[in-house]
């Protein structure tokens, strides 16, 4: 057998089985016994407030990194496409953040924000505002959408870089000839002709901000103050091996999977049309 | 319907040399200009200035007598058509087409209108609801052509428009490119590397060489009376011959040396001969004695690549005769005018010297 099959094997279809089976179960405490349970840790799960709120907590949070990050390195690409269209230092710069684990980005920016200590916290209590995200719910969400928006964008950055640069600079001046000025140029040639790469990244994201994000999230915040910054992906953690609620999560876990799966099957449906391969 | 002229126009990269010196030209209304000359003499950066795309460094360009040099493309009313066409990948032909209409606001209807008069014009109204690489070479390059007229622009701008169509197509498109800027009587300028096309579609010719323009005429007065060694070498197919001489060692087929230059000749002496110019005769019958190096025949006539016996140049004869020589063997050439002189410079000197023992026609 091909060594990579075997990999995907142990690695994801064993685990996905595993889950699959345990969420129809319930365990005892001590992991000696369990018992048939039907669909119960679903409805279970489905029917809990604190659940509704990390679907919540999660839909704020996917939206604002995957938007956020993508916008921001639209913006600094494009901005370094202009300016230097060869220059590799300028583009390893940027790269950087994304060799960086996501637990220490998210250290990084807690250390930045720390309500006692943080270098932005001075400045922002200077401006007036009473910066605290262990005690206030929003900017918990905002503390960690930031850390996490900070990552995943120089990944962005490389993949929108590459593809700015696979544009042909003579469309760009044939539309200046056209009449076409800075603004209009970009949303109706450059946007378009990039349109593959940004559908990619917007899935990419979407799985970034689902899944990977729990190391910035567990480091920062672990889900607080009270449940603010609790994702999905966080709770199904919590209550799985903190809570020792192993059938619960897996089932969460189940969920989860389907969810995304069933947003990138919307994104591909409904999003892809839009794409020009060119 | 525009003027276009260029004064001592120059440009000069950050941190770089000149690449363009001092370019005058001036163009009339509904002419075709076309400009010549090796890749990296400056010619492609000479007409992005022009269509605004480059910055000018120095010297004024003007369009009707307005100084554009600090307009942007879209506001000096010209239209380009580049070497890869350029077409935008992601719209259909239509939208091609109405893309410079649509920015400047142009109703509906009258895009419509006019993007179906433009299609009927370039025979490619059948097309417009493809995709750019839905069409072939030729169509692209149709629809490229269609893009600039649709506006009907001041000046037209082509970028070696042909280079990337095969070469029976690049002969129609020539035609049709000429007869076309003919009849819309649009100025235009055209960038070309290749001396067949610019020979057959200009009005007037600019060589250019390093950044400076070697000579502007018509074809035909730069083909009879070249003002340098390189626009004698470069205009022509095949290229014109040189062989070249001590001034104080001339051989006795040429006699007479030009006495009215404006300083005494020195060095060496270009002597350049068309490849029609040149016949072979009988060995040791000619002016030169010359081995057979390689004999090209085309048809209708052949091409002949002799090496004097005494020279290091290899030249090259045509050959009207059907009988071909044979390659290895010796000839004579009799040298025949008109032909042309250049100084050491590489100056076109203005009195020609008379053979020996023919009575060449005097060129003047």
């Amino acid at each position: 057998m091909a060594p990579q099959l075997i990999i995907v094997l142990v690695f994801f279809f064993w685990p996905a089985i595993t889950a699959l089976r345990q969420s129809l179960y319930v365990q005892d405490a001590f992991g000696l016994g369990e018992t048939f349970a039907g669909l119960a840790n679903f409805t279970r799960v489905l029917a809990s407030r604190s659940y509704h709120e990390a679907l919540v907590n999660t839909a704020i949070f996917s939206v604002s990194v995957a938007l956020g990050a993508m916008a921001i390195a639209l913006l600094l690409a494009t901005m370094a496409d202009r300016v230097l269209r060869a220059s590799r230092a300028y583009r390893t710069l940027l790269i950087w953040p994304y060799a960086v684990a996501p637990a220490a980005a998210g250290v990084l920016w807690m250390f930045m924000l720390d309500p006692t200590l943080g270098v932005l916290t001075r400045a922002m209590t200077v401006l007036g505002i009473d910066w605290d995200f262990r005690l206030n719910g929003g900017q918990a969400m905002a503390l960690v959408i930031v850390a996490a928006i900070w990552q995943q964008m120089s990944y962005n950055f490389v993949f929108f870089l590459a593809g700015l640069q696979g544009i042909p600079a003579s469309l760009l001046e044939a539309a200046a000839i056209d009449g076409a000025g800075p603004w209009r140029r970009f949303w109706t040639i450059t946007f378009p002709l990039l349109s593959p790469t940004t559908f990619f990244l917007l899935v990419m994201n979407t799985i970034y901000a689902f899944f990977e994000t729990f190391g910035t999230i567990d480091t920062t915040t672990s889900g607080g103050p009270g449940g603010a910054t609790r994702t999905l992906v966080y709770k199904l953690y919590q209550d799985g091996i903190v809570g020792l609620d192993l059938g619960g999560s897996a089932a969460q876990s189940v969920l989860l999977m389907l969810m995304v799966g069933l947003l990138t099957l919307v994104q591909f449906r409904y999003v892809e049309r839009r794409v020009q391969y060119h | 319907m525009a003027e276009l002229e260029l004064r001592r126009l120059r440009k000069r990269y950050a941190g770089g040399a000149d690449v363009l010196h001092d370019i005058e030209l001036s163009v009339h209304d509904g002419e075709m200009i076309v400009v010549v000359g090796p890749s990296g003499c400056g010619k492609s950066t000479l007409l992005r200035m022009v269509a605004g795309l480059e910055t000018i460094s120095g010297g004024e360009l003007l369009i009707d007598g307005t100084c554009v040099n600090g307009q942007e493309p879209a506001e000096r009313d010209i239209a380009m058509v580049f070497q890869n066409y350029a077409l935008y990948p992601h719209m259909s032909v239509f939208d091609n087409l109405a893309y410079s209409l649509k920015n400047r606001g142009t109703p509906k209807a009258e895009i419509a209108r006019r993007v179906e008069e433009t299609a009927r014009l370039l025979d490619i109204a059948t097309l417009v609801d493809r995709k750019p690489r839905q069409l072939s070479g030729g169509q692209r390059q149709r629809v490229a052509m269609g893009r600039a007229v649709i506006r009907e622009p001041r000046v037209f701008l082509f970028d070696e428009p042909l280079s990337n169509l095969d070469a029976s197509l690049r002969v129609q498109m020539r035609q049709e490119i000429r007869a076309l800027q003919q009849r819309l009587g649009i100025t235009s300028l055209y960038v070309t590397h290749d001396q067949t096309e610019a020979m057959t579609m200009a009005d007037r010719l600019v060589v250019m060489n390093a950044g400076r323009i070697e000579q502007i005429g018509t074809p035909m007065a730069l083909f009879r009376k070249p003002a340098t060694r390189f626009v004698a070498g470069f205009i022509g197919s095949p290229a014109m011959n040189f062989l070249t001489f001590a001034t104080d060692d001339l051989p006795d087929w040429l006699t007479r040396v030009p006495a009215d230059t404006t300083e005494p000749l020195r060095g060496e002496l270009s002597v350049g001969i068309r490849p029609e110019h040149i016949m072979l005769t009988p060995s040791d019958a000619g002016h030169i004695e010359a081995r057979i190096e390689l004999v090209e025949p085309l048809g209708s006539e052949s091409l002949v690549h002799v090496r004097p016996a005494d020279h290091e140049a290899r030249l090259v004869v045509r050959h009207a005769g059907t009988e071909l020589p044979t390659a290895g063997q010796m000839t004579g050439l009799n040298v025949q005018g008109p032909f042309h002189l250049f100084d050491h410079h590489g100056q076109r000197l203005t009195t020609r010297p008379r053979l020996a023992d023919t009575t060449c026609p005097m060129e003047s």
